[in-house]
């Protein structure tokens, strides 16, 4: 997917000459931060939601099923 | 090399000039000598300090002042409505000819045997510029007038086209020439056109620099098209044959988007004010205003009074900027956009990416200096600010969706500036950046050297304490944050990591962060976020990616952000103790425990040990699969129908298109859901065929009608089903199985207890049975409850944990999981944690 800026959503510039990836410019970057500072960044949650299982754990965890703790 | 002299002289100069060109029109003819004489020494006073009346002649600038000085007069002639066409030439022998079509300039007597053409071009100040009576609002660069001109030329010709005739007039540095006749005007060739050329060659003992430039003209008068929208210039240079023709219906709103080119703006076409207005001294006054936002962060403000460029602005451009803050706030209040603005937006951050072109016309303007770079007219603001406030409301009121976005953007930057001034305020703070001032939350390890630094982000306070408990201090750090929950409504609350944590975060990653961030600085190079195997650890963990991602990308660039692994499961069998990761490892370990010493014989053979096992998870697969595909049917569809048909019936797409063989398995199907699900009712069945020229295929599909939960279901098989990947893994199971086991009953044998099924499903149910004997399986519904030594055997201890690294496509991936749980629709959202759940990589380390 073609990368875009997460708060402008403006095409990004090349990474490399990109200092504020993943954000067009310094400008952007730094309203996100102050939008985590401020705390502006939440995610809602129905009260429903909770009361059921979350998504099946195995996809939460990746996709590797085998996996186990020694 | 002006001093104060010069300059008394030069301001001194109109009025004592006018006194003269008084006194000449009562003088008798003899004394019309002295007087011409007394002109004389006007040219001579331009002549000798040039730079005073002209600008500096060495640098171009007064080379180029003459051309608009004499396009200014064409410009007057315009701006009173005579005028529609003028065209500049730059000849080949370094003059320049500037003509127009207007009324020509009078060449009648006036009254001292010469022509009014002839005064206008010898004496200074004898242009109509200081008639208060006409509507003379055109500055001329230096309000000097073309006998300016006229003195620093070589030569000058003039050619007028008036009264049915064209008229020559010819000076030699300022000096008329006197025909043979004694004629100093000379009437030409019958002409029906009207109009007036001026055409000179700049002195080159006046000038050290003689070549005039297309492109500085060229921009001048594009300026001048902008600002007279019925005026059309050309200019045409006869050197390099280069030619441009300016002509600019739109006025200066084409100017504000030709300011705007290359830049994407944020509507189109710009807005557009004009008012005209009578000053209380009975003053003419004119402004226009064209306003357009680019996406950039800089204003653009281009001034013009008079048509002259104001390049510090002035009184115009205040009431503007006075009115403009003003009504774009009062629109927001009203609207409710600026909301959680807890003060008003600055004039500055609405005017950022704003261009605009102010242009007034007023007679008898006062600028600050000579350059005219900035209006000081009071009398203008108010004006400029009620036209303004007034014009501006309406294009507001009249267009919501432009008024939203530029509103949009000034939030934008206000939100900028402060969220700047926040992480300034921050990093000032004394020391909270420096790791000599740890927060208090930070149980933070005794190694100094990163490389071999971890630190644990660990969900909630029990973990936390838990995780410090059972940490090995010499290099392991725990940063317990717990998130904060917002209750919004009744029905949801928010999920959001407060401006503490964050803070707290930073500071224990030692790296800064914005423009002073520096990875270097990095306190640890495992960063381990633990969160809980339920939907709050999910959002938890996905918040600390975003913000890794956007803040910290280079982090997780060099591969130094972790998701811990804690297990899901503990089975306690006997005296041994395992830990289960998840779902998929808890069902290995029952298959594991559950087939040792069991034997499965169906009609065809029998299986066990490792062999059973290996079978017993293919059939595990053969469910998942089978759930997976049953969860694509719509909830009328009945999953039992599906899975009935692929486990009695050998569906293939080949099959759909033969008739005779589909609706054998339609039969074979519906027998065998009546012999295993009795409760169905008595499922119907129906076939659809949809032939197919080209290929003779009838493309076969089945309908059955079956009731489920007292509801009835229509269950469709079509050819999309049957050829999908799903549908063919589950033939592939079923033939595994079969070709081991045979078609028909199959006993489970463990020891004395026998088991017979009569479907293969069911052979996992009842070896899950047997491995759940005499296993204790506990399920921990969060980090919490672990002990410390849980915590530490299963998920921090380096030897035995598995941690997966995060990737930057993982980070992108939180990201747009981010934006989507930050999103009010409950549907897509839980779609989307479904569908698109961190893929991390496993990584054992």
């Amino acid at each position: 997917m073609a990368e875009r800026c997460p708060h402008c959503n403006k095409p990004l510039p090349e990474r490399a000459s990109n200092a504020a990836y993943p954000f067009c410019s310094p400008r952007c970057r730094t309203i996100d931060l102050g939008a985590w500072l401020t705390g502006d960044y939440r995610i809602a949650v129905p009260q429903d939601e909770t009361e059921r299982d979350g998504p099946s754990e195995s996809q939460i965890r990746g996709s590797s099923g085998d996996s186990e703790v020694n | 090399m002006a001093n104060i002299n010069d300059i008394l002289e030069r301001a001194e100069a109109p009025a004592i000039e006018a006194e003269d060109f008084g006194s000449g029109f009562i003088a008798s003819g003899e004394e019309y000598n002295s007087d011409a004489i007394k002109v004389l020494k006007g040219l001579e006073a331009v002549r000798k300090r040039p730079g005073m009346y002209i600008g500096d002649t060495d640098d171009g600038s007064g080379l180029h002042h003459m051309v608009y000085e004499v396009v200014d007069n064409s410009v007057d002639e315009a701006l009173a409505g005579f005028c529609k066409n003028i065209k500049v030439i730059l000849h080949l022998d370094g003059s320049c000819s500037v003509q127009d079509d207007g009324r020509g300039i009078p060449i009648g007597d006036h009254g001292d045997g010469r022509s009014a053409a002839e005064v206008a071009l010898t004496e200074l100040h004898a242009g109509g510029k200081f008639d208060q009576n006409s509507y003379k609002v055109s500055g001329g660069l230096h309000g000097v007038g073309v006998s300016v001109v006229n003195a620093l030329s070589e030569w000058l010709h003039l050619t007028i086209g008036r009264d049915g005739y064209l008229w020559h007039l010819e000076f030699h540095r300022g000096d008329t020439v006197v025909n043979a006749d004694g004629s100093r005007i000379r009437r030409g060739e019958p002409s029906t056109t009207a109009g007036t050329r001026v055409h000179f060659k700049p002195d080159p003992e006046v000038y050290s620099m003689t070549e005039f430039s297309f492109d500085t003209l060229s921009a001048r008068f594009r300026e001048m098209a902008y600002l007279n929208r019925s005026l059309s210039i050309s200019v045409t240079d006869e050197r390099d044959e280069r030619e441009a023709h300016f002509n600019f219906a739109g006025g200066i709103s084409s100017f504000a988007q030709f300011l705007n080119k290359n830049k994407a703006v944020m509507h189109d076409p710009p807005i557009f004010v004009q008012a005209r207005r009578r000053l209380d001294d009975g003053r003419n006054f004119e402004v226009e205003l064209a306003l357009q936002w680019n996406d950039s962060f800089t204003e653009q403000a281009v001034c013009f009074t008079n048509n002259i460029r104001n390049r510090d602005g002035g009184t115009h451009l205040t009431g503007f900027r006075q009115a403009l803050t003003r009504v774009v706030n009062d629109y927001a209040a009203k609207e409710g956009l600026s909301k959680k603005q807890a003060e008003p937006l600055s004039g500055e951050d609405i005017r950022e990416g704003l261009t605009v072109v102010i242009s007034v016309k007023l007679p008898d303007p006062k600028f600050s200096s000579q350059t005219k770079d900035k209006l000081v007219s009071s009398e203008v603001t108010p004006i400029v600010q009620t036209v303004v406030a007034e014009k501006l409301g309406e294009y507001l009121a009249e267009h919501p969706t432009e008024a939203k976005r530029v509103i949009g953007k000034a939030i934008d930057a206000a939100r900028a500036r402060e969220a700047a001034r926040k992480a300034r305020d921050m990093v000032r703070r004394k020391g909270v950046l420096e790791s000599s001032s740890l927060p208090g939350k930070l149980a933070d390890c005794q190694e100094r050297d990163p490389s071999k630094c971890e630190l644990f982000i660990v969900e909630g306070e029990s973990a936390g304490g838990s995780a410090k408990a059972g940490r090995e201090r010499a290099f392991q750090a725990i940063l317990p944050l717990r998130g904060k929950i917002l209750n919004v409504e009744r029905a949801r609350y928010d999920r959001m990591l407060s401006s503490q944590e964050i803070v707290v975060l930073i500071t224990a990653l030692g790296m800064g962060i914005g423009e002073d961030k520096n990875v270097d600085k990095l306190r640890y190079h495992r960063i381990i976020i633990m969160t809980d195997a339920d939907v709050d650890g999910l959002h938890i963990r996905t918040l600390l990616l975003t913000f890794f991602f956007r803040q910290y990308p280079e982090v997780i660039e060099r591969g130094y952000l972790y998701i811990a692994q804690p297990p899901l499961y503990r089975a306690k069998r006997g005296k041994s103790e395992t830990y289960l990761l998840d779902d998929a490892a808890k069902n290995a370990y029952l298959i594991r425990a559950g087939t040792e010493d069991v034997v499965v014989r169906g009609p065809k053979g029998e299986v066990s040990g490792q062999e059973l096992q290996k079978m017993v998870r293919r059939i595990e697969e053969f469910r998942s699969t089978l759930r997976r595909l049953c969860k694509r049917l719509g909830a009328q569809q009945d999953d039992r129908v599906v899975a009935g048909f692929v486990k009695s019936t050998r569906l293939t797409p080949e099959l759909l298109d033969d008739e005779g063989e589909l609706q054998e398995a339609i039969q074979t199907g519906l027998d065998w859901l009546r012999a295993h699900h009795p409760a169905m009712g008595n499922p119907s069945a129906r076939m659809h065929l949809a032939h197919e020229e080209a290929t003779g295929h009838i493309n076969g599909s089945i309908e059955v009608k079956t009731r489920k939960e007292g509801v009835t279901r229509t269950t469709h098989i079509d050819k999309r089903m049957v050829a999908g990947s799903d549908f063919r893994l589950l033939q592939t199971r079923i033939s595994e199985v079969e070709n081991a086991l045979g078609v028909g009953m199959y006993t489970l044998e463990r020891g004395t207890t026998v088991l017979e099924v009569d479907d293969f499903e069911s052979i996992l149910d009842r070896i899950f049975e047997f491995g759940s004997k005499g296993v204790q399986l506990n399920r921990f519904k969060g980090l919490g409850e672990m002990n410390a030594e849980d915590l530490w055997a299963t998920t921090m201890d380096a030897s035995k944990r598995t941690i997966l690294q995060v990737k930057v496509e993982d980070a992108v991936n939180a990201d747009s999981v981010f934006n989507v749980l930050m999103g009010d629709e409950v549907e897509p959202r839980r779609d989307f944690i479904t569908a698109n759940a961190l893929n991390v990589r496993n990584l054992d380390l």
